[in-house]
């Protein structure tokens, strides 16, 4: 019987938060996609679901507040699970990313290790996770 | 003096300060207007903006205005129910701001305006009021153009770039600026020494972002709201300790830099020591960056 592997989507413009992610998704052998703005991911969301969804909130073009809105608008989307990531630590952001269902709100720096374990709670073991 | 003029009428951040020993500096909230000919452009509508209301009201040879506001906390929109041209009817009034329409726009402005927190609702504004779209990347009103980028403050908070009579001039009254770096020095244990490259390009990669914003622009008007003392009580409130504005103005190789969103405990004494403190760092890094207080009724030419 073959496992389906779930799906880890990342928006972020900062380059080395993709990195993170990438490593994290290489040791764990997830299937990943990392986009560095939401214009850029709706080639990928415009159409499919992820397993998980990253989002970060300050992006140069569309904030990650506006893009979930848009987002939640969309069937496909409505209950995609999402947790926003961010370098801003403010309650009013995590009260505003609350508002809009997230599973989880985490402020940056965010470690390998703490992104293997948001991983395993909100989609299970992977095959590969350490 | 030029038809086009740079003017303070509030420059106190988080609240108001009527106090006899700050009005040196000025105890209106964040409003500044930036003139060119004909054409009025108005950042924020704090207590500032009231004056502002009160002179506009008193001349013809201007009845329309854009007021775009960084953010809606209320330092930033207190002023509003007490514009006198919103008030009038042969005005019009252009409002900009975050939101993902022009409706979200109208719905945080007359938000403050209700029963029981204030007496009549923004229904009672007999002034030609329009919403503008926010999801424009760019203005124009007239010959001054604006755009927006986002900053460091809780909520979408923007800061903006206007150019006008020749001149750039960024606006960003509330911004923390290297909140991510202190961030992560916070947190080093956390992390695996394998990572330890990665996070010091997250640091450059905040700090280009940071500079690339500014750099070179004629004028900044920028945050510098706490002493290094209360900065390390008051981090995570969305401010920027004023070595950490200066530096960054002297990085981003600013012409002039206004010290704004001043504290409104700092009395005139200790906004002067700020400013003096700028301009030893200035000295020291041998930069050639020109830095004031942004002062209550200070009117800069352009």
């Amino acid at each position: 019987m073959q496992t389906v592997k779930p799906i880890i989507v990342l928006v972020d413009d900062s380059a080395a938060m993709r990195a993170f992610f990438e490593q994290v998704a290489v040791e764990a052998e997830l299937l990943f996609f990392a986009y560095a703005s939401a214009e850029e991911s709706l080639s990928f969301l415009a159409t499919r679901q992820p397993s998980l969804l990253f989002l970060n909130v300050m992006m140069p073009t569309k904030d990650g507040y506006s893009f979930l809105k848009e987002l939640r608008r969309n069937d496909l989307h409505a209950t995609t699970p999402t947790v926003m990531i961010s370098s801003k630590d403010y309650a009013q952001d995590r009260t505003a990313a609350k508002e809009l269902g997230v599973l989880e709100f985490v402020a940056k720096p965010i470690s390998k290790k703490a992104i293997r374990l948001l991983i395993e709670k909100y989609v299970g073991p992977a095959s590969g996770c350490p | 003096m030029s038809d086009s003029y740079l003017r303070f009428w509030g420059v106190r951040g988080s609240y108001a300060a009527p106090h006899e020993t700050h009005l040196g500096v000025g105890g209106n909230t964040s409003c500044v207007e930036i003139r060119s000919g004909e054409h009025l452009l108005v950042c924020d509508g704090g207590t500032g903006i009231i004056s502002l209301g009160e002179e506009l009201i008193t001349q013809h040879a201007l009845r329309e205005l854009l007021v775009v506001f960084t953010h809606y906390h209320w330092d930033h929109i207190c002023g509003l129910p007490f514009f006198q041209p919103a008030f009038s009817p042969d005005w019009k009034i252009k409002f900009f701001g975050p939101g993902d329409t022009a409706q979200d726009i109208e719905q945080r402005l007359s938000d403050q305006m209700k029963a029981p927190y204030f007496p009549v609702e923004i229904g009672t504004w007999m002034a030609n009021i329009e919403y503008l779209d926010p999801r424009a990347r760019g203005l124009t009103h007239g010959p001054i153009g604006v755009s927006y980028y986002n900053v460091h403050h809780p909520g979408v908070t923007y800061g903006y770039r206007i150019h006008v009579a020749g001149k750039s001039v960024v606006y960003v009254s509330d911004n923390e600026v290297q909140f991510l770096k202190t961030s992560i020095a916070k947190r080093i244990h956390e992390f695996d020494a394998d990572e330890h490259e990665l996070l010091e390009r997250m640091v450059s990669e905040q700090r280009f972002s940071e500079v690339s914003a500014i750099e070179g622009v004629d004028i900044l008007v920028h945050d510098a709201q706490y002493t290094p003392h209360d900065y390390n009580r008051k981090r995570g409130w969305g401010h920027s300790c004023y070595v950490d504005t200066v530096n960054l103005a002297i990085d981003a190789k600013v012409g002039c830099l206004y010290l704004y969103h001043h504290d409104p405990t700092y009395d005139d004494e200790q906004v002067a020591a700020i400013h003096r403190d700028c301009l030893q760092i200035i000295h020291e890094r041998k930069s050639s960056m020109a830095c004031h207080v942004a002062r209550e009724g200070m009117k800069i030419p352009l």
